[in-house]
């Protein structure tokens, strides 16, 4: 019985492994076919850029301060509190910004792109849309995923400086420093090492969050309760995701840069 | 306004009246152990109406759905305009698709788009229209016709339930399709509604010159538009004839419609 449970399990697995293989596929064939939806393309970068700003925003501020009121009582400890900006620009431009927008923006964008798509196939609207003739993968999926691949560095680019600024003002709050020394010592810190794989892996990040928040959509089952698990799993999904791609760019980043 | 549907009802009209546009031929479809469609054989021609009654879960939608390509059968063909449509590829098939119309039962509007985003979705994208000016006249004209002129900034959120399923139909017949099938086109709606939907139908089919499949269980819609009724029970057709010949069937499974 236990067994075959597990071979069920299994089996589910390695078929959805296999959907997801022809769902990528799919994504690629649509993505130069031709036609691209433009007008759509822009809404969601509105609506995924845009619209994810605020929280994003306030979440990498009170990042920023609380890093450098953590960190301040250690370095302190060391005589190292000039190393403060130091320390707070590399964590937040290698690692620190770059997940927690990724994992900002799959809770609340992959989420939404699953409910959304979930819906529209539980109510017919993309059988609507493929019987009457139209592609809406191209419509639907194709502009969704660029529009993450493309919002979701900028958010966490915006978001890293956003945290610098938090920064800034904690240290200001116990210690007395300049807004032109504190950039110097945060720019000077970093070398295109620590910003170009963070940039790099938030494209990948984003391509994640819209790819899952498609997929897991787009297969819903007929009924409304699979709207709320596609959107449930496509925040676990893309969270799990952002780690295991995190891991592996600092892996190959370690190999590449820091021998 | 009446150029379109004059040339097309002159397209239809050269076309020869006892022409077979949908044929199906021992056509099977089961899911998981439960056989829907069990030898579905069916011939309809250009102009007709044909309605298909029967009880829930008894494969009505599935044999529409089987004409569209949305479903693969089992076993059996069908074959639309001549084409058989399990051998058609996906851009065969999305031509196929052009030239039929589908109702859905939700009407299935695309609920983030105005109404007029929701009739010219399959005109900018199906029918490669692009002139601003044919398109604002092809919606007037078609929203005219379903009796909705003043709809086509609403959103499908505000509109009943009479009044999506008559944009449903403006949407479907904006492409000027020559097979229409409807899947029970006046469930959830009230008896005046209702009426309304069925003599809709029935003006539209005369103005396009559509050929049509319409499942319902609403003999009101039945009596109004069919040329020809099919009753289906366990996955087969049990029987065939007018409206009028089926009314007095001494049969038992027919004479429970007409009660």
């Amino acid at each position: 019985m236990a067994e075959a449970t597990i071979t069920t399990g299994w089996r589910k697995w390695l078929e959805s492994v296999g959907e997801q293989g022809v769902f990528f596929m799919r994504f690629v064939r649509n993505l130069f076919a031709g036609g691209f939806e433009w007008n759509e393309f822009v809404r969601q970068c509105y609506e995924i850029g845009y619209r994810s700003l605020t929280l994003v925003g306030i979440t990498s501020f009170i990042m920023g301060l609380v890093l450098i009121l953590q960190l301040r009582p250690t370095l302190v400890g060391f005589g190292a509190e000039s190393m403060l900006p130091h320390t707070l620009a590399v964590s937040v431009i290698r690692e620190i910004g770059p997940v927690i927008t990724g994992i900002i923006c799959a809770g609340k964008i992959a989420s939404s792109i699953g409910a959304e798509l979930g819906s529209m196939k539980v109510t017919e609207q993309i059988d609507a849309m493929e019987v009457s003739g139209a592609n809406s993968v191209q419509y639907l999926v194709v502009t969704r995923i660029l529009a993450t691949s493309f919002m979701i560095p900028l958010l966490a680019m915006i978001g890293d400086l956003i945290s610098l600024v938090g920064g800034f003002i904690a240290l200001n709050l116990t210690d007395d420093i300049s807004l032109t020394l504190y950039l110097h010592k945060c720019i000077a810190a970093l070398d295109y090492t620590d910003y170009m794989p963070a940039l790099i892996k938030t494209f990948f990040f984003g391509f994640a969050i819209g790819f899952v928040g498609c997929y897991k959509g787009y297969h819903s089952d007929h009924g409304t309760e699979s709207v709320g698990v596609a959107a449930n799993s496509a925040v676990v999904t893309s969270s799990l995701w952002i780690f295991f791609i995190d891991m592996l760019v600092v892996q190959v980043t370690s190999l590449l840069f820091y021998k | 306004m009446e150029e379109v549907a004059e040339k097309d009802k002159a397209k239809h009209a050269a076309s020869d009246q006892k022409e077979v546009v949908i044929e199906i031929k021992g056509l099977k479809k089961s899911f998981g152990k439960k056989q829907v469609l069990k030898n579905i054989n069916l011939s309809v021609k250009r102009g007709e109406n044909v309605v298909i009654l029967g009880r829930s879960g008894t494969g009505k939608s599935v044999t529409i759905q089987c004409v569209v390509g949305m479903l693969t059968p089992d076993g059996g063909t069908v074959t639309v305009l001549g084409q058989e449509v399990e051998q058609l590829n996906d851009k065969e098939l999305k031509e196929l698709r052009t030239k039929i119309g589908f109702l859905f039962q939700s009407a299935a509007l695309y609920d983030s788009m105005t109404v007029r985003e929701n009739l010219e979705f399959a005109l900018k994208r199906v029918m490669r229209v692009t002139n601003q000016s044919e398109l604002k006249k092809r919606v007037k004209e078609m929203l005219e016709n379903v009796g909705l002129p003043d709809a086509a900034e609403k959103m499908p959120s505000d509109l009943s339930g009479g009044m999506r399923k008559r944009i449903g139909l403006a949407r479907t017949l904006i492409v000027h399709p020559e097979i229409m099938l409807y899947d029970e086109p006046t469930t959830g709606l009230d008896p005046i509604t209702s009426r309304e939907i069925s003599q809709l139908i029935l003006d539209m089919q005369r103005k396009y010159k559509t050929t049509s499949i319409i499942i319902t269980h609403d003999m009101d819609c039945a009596r109004v538009v069919s040329d020809r009724v099919l009753i289906m029970d366990d996955g087969e057709y049990k029987a065939e004839g007018s409206f009028d010949e089926l009314s007095k069937s001494k049969d038992e499974l027919v004479k429970s419609y007409f009660i």
